[in-house]
């Protein structure tokens, strides 16, 4: 079955401004926490996302600081504080960061941990 | 990293909350929302969304022939579910809009308003907050595919679509009768439907066009029409004979339009059957359990299992059972707990037959957590139960289990030879459902939401009524 334009439109929307992430989030935030009112609770988390994005206040939205710290000492498995250049691009490409054919400099040094959060905040934002 | 390589151990608490609080109905009417709408800015959007709380607000389009009874039902539905009533008339006569007033200078010129124009005003009405937050019931529209097709690309979706069909030739007699109220605009009918109030009686008018030669025309019409509408609404549509009482027919309707669809939401059964002794729900449960590869749960087979595998629970229950007592709550509990609290149970469900018996049992089952999302009720009579219990026999040579009405031996000397089980006979049976039916009263208060069902019919008619209570949603309570 051939996908139509309208199905391809809407394919792309929901790429566009990561919905699906973000309904995930929303769903699993409910079943974790189990308030006793639900709608009062997504509204109450959606108007602090809204005000996190406008005030550009880093949110705890997909990851927080410790997930970040922790992930980035799972890739670096020795020890250095550096991990390699493909091992970042992969990260940001799980992350849903960045996309497969866009070009990261490669700037020679290994990434450290601070250039790594870092990236990863900005583009945080960017969403 | 990776969340797939170890299995997910999810707390049973996580589903059962899903379940009653609907979070994935909530979840897929905020997706469809914003795929409809695709807004610049998701967030605000979804707040809005949220805060409307009208997903389940009632949105209704009713169809059928002239003559059908529409706008009668269409009138009473909306008495009853509080919702607002939009036909052409009443669109076109909209004061406030300029589009109104089009409409109606071309309603005047070609008695047909073009549909684009018809649909722009549906647009309008709905996106006022009374539709919003209310409903909304369609009376006659879409009737052409045109319109189906317009309406749903501006993102109008009813929830459900009632279709009225009588045959031809009754709606065309029926259509003579019609008169209408000049002041309410009420529908009334000279045989079926006569207003008992003198005062209503006098002016009742006769409409125009009734005549045999125009219902006639304009059924060709309709059905010419509604073949191409009908598979436009597939999943929400449901035919009602309009060949009724008018009452039968909006109490049908009524029901449909308060039933919710099947959702695709994931749904792990947790079923309890009851019922007195005889009504066959271990024969159930064991269908239930082939079938949608639930666990069995009998509370007496585990008992028994316990006691014959010497487990600790075994060494305790045992002096229970040598002296024909029942075993108490307490270590019944701990067993059922031991076995519900397995991997298996939590992941694919359970078939709980056995228990509660009391009060005291169900409460308890509730306070260690396991609530069933179905319960069932199978009532038999009291004499369908004799019959099937005081007529079972068992072949001590081979095993074999007969009935002597439903399943006779094929021999006279496996007959001479059959013995009967000395808690089949009938005193233990008639003190076995006093029991249960003393204890009836307060479980079926506890479990406010159960489905009773009919027992007394064969097996596979029993197994069908059940599966359809598990995998259609729960009916809504009326408040």
């Amino acid at each position: 079955m051939e996908t139509s334009s309208r199905e391809l439109q809407a394919a792309e929307y929901l790429e566009k401004h990561q919905i699906k992430e973000l309904v995930s989030y929303l769903t699993s935030a409910l079943l974790f926490f189990r308030p006793e009112k639900p709608k009062e609770y997504l509204i109450s988390l959606l108007e602090r996302l809204r005000i996190a994005k406008v005030t550009g206040v880093a949110f705890p939205f997909f990851m927080d600081n410790s997930n970040i710290v922790a992930m980035f000492e799972m890739m670096d498995s020795s020890g250095r504080g550096t991990i390699s250049f493909v091992q970042y691009k992969e990260a940001l490409k799980t992350l849903g960061l960045c996309t497969e054919d866009e070009d990261l400099q490669d700037d020679g040094h290994k990434i450290t941990l601070d250039k790594f959060k870092e990236e990863v905040n900005k583009r945080m934002k960017e969403i | 990293m990776d969340a797939a390589t170890a299995p997910h151990r999810i707390p049973p608490e996580m589903p059962q909350y899903g379940e009653e609080n609907h979070i994935f109905e909530l979840m897929q009417n905020m997706l469809e929302q914003l795929l409809i709408h695709q807004p610049e800015d998701p967030i605000p959007f979804m707040i809005q969304h949220l805060h409307r709380d009208n997903d389940n607000v009632p949105r209704i389009v009713i169809l059928g022939p002239p003559a059908s009874g529409k706008t009668t039902i269409a009138m009473w539905l909306c008495k009853h579910l509080n919702s607002s009533l939009l036909t052409l008339e009443n669109l076109i006569l909209n004061e406030f809009s300029y589009t109104a007033t089009e409409a109606r200078r071309l309603y005047l010129q070609r008695k047909t308003v073009p549909s684009a124009l018809l649909v722009q005003l549906i647009q309008e009405r709905l996106a006022e907050e009374d539709c919003i937050k209310q409903g909304w019931i369609l009376d006659g529209i879409p009737e052409t595919r045109e319109q189906a097709l317009r309406i749903q690309t501006l993102g109008i979706t009813p929830r459900h679509v009632i279709v009225l069909s009588a045959p031809d030739t009754v709606l065309i007699e029926r259509n003579l009768g019609k008169r209408i109220d000049p002041q309410t605009g009420e529908i009334y009918h000279t045989t079926f439907d006569w207003p008992p109030e003198s005062e209503i009686q006098n002016r009742l008018m006769v409409p125009e066009d009734i005549s045999e030669l125009e219902t006639a025309q304009k059924l060709l019409e309709y059905h010419r029409n509604i073949v191409r509408v009908i598979p436009s609404y597939p999943k929400i549509l449901k035919v009602i004979s309009a060949d009724q009482p008018c009452v039968d027919v909006f109490y049908q309707a009524l029901t449909y339009v308060q039933s919710n669809h099947r959702t695709n939401a994931p749904f792990t059964p947790r079923v309890l059957l009851l019922g007195p002794v005889g009504s066959g729900k271990s024969l159930q449960a064991a269908l239930l359990a082939q079938k949608y590869r639930l666990v069995n749960v009998c509370c007496g087979q585990l008992l028994k299992e316990a006691v014959a595998d010497r487990t600790t629970f075994g060494e305790l229950i045992q002096p229970f059972f040598e002296k024909e007592m029942a075993v108490p709550d307490s270590l019944l509990m701990k067993v059922l707990s031991q076995r519900l609290d397995q991997q298996d149970c939590i992941q694919k469900g359970w078939v709980l037959h056995g228990v509660p018996r009391d009060l005291d049992q169900a409460h308890l089952l509730n306070s260690l957590g396991y609530n069933p999302n179905r319960v069932f009720f199978l009532n038999v009579p009291f004499d369908s139960i004799m019959e099937r219990l005081t007529l079972r026999r068992i072949d001590p040579v081979t095993g074999e289990r007969y009935h002597l009405m439903y399943k006779p031996p094929p021999t006279m000397e496996i007959q001479a030879r059959l013995l009967q089980n000395p808690k089949d006979a009938e005193e233990q049976v008639k003190l076995k459902m006093d029991l249960f039916y003393r204890n009836s009263a307060d479980l079926e208060q506890l479990y406010g939401s159960a489905i009773t069902l009919n027992g007394d019919q064969d097996p596979y008619t029993v197994f069908e009524y059940i599966e359809s209570g598990i995998i259609n949603p729960l009916p809504k309570k009326i408040p």
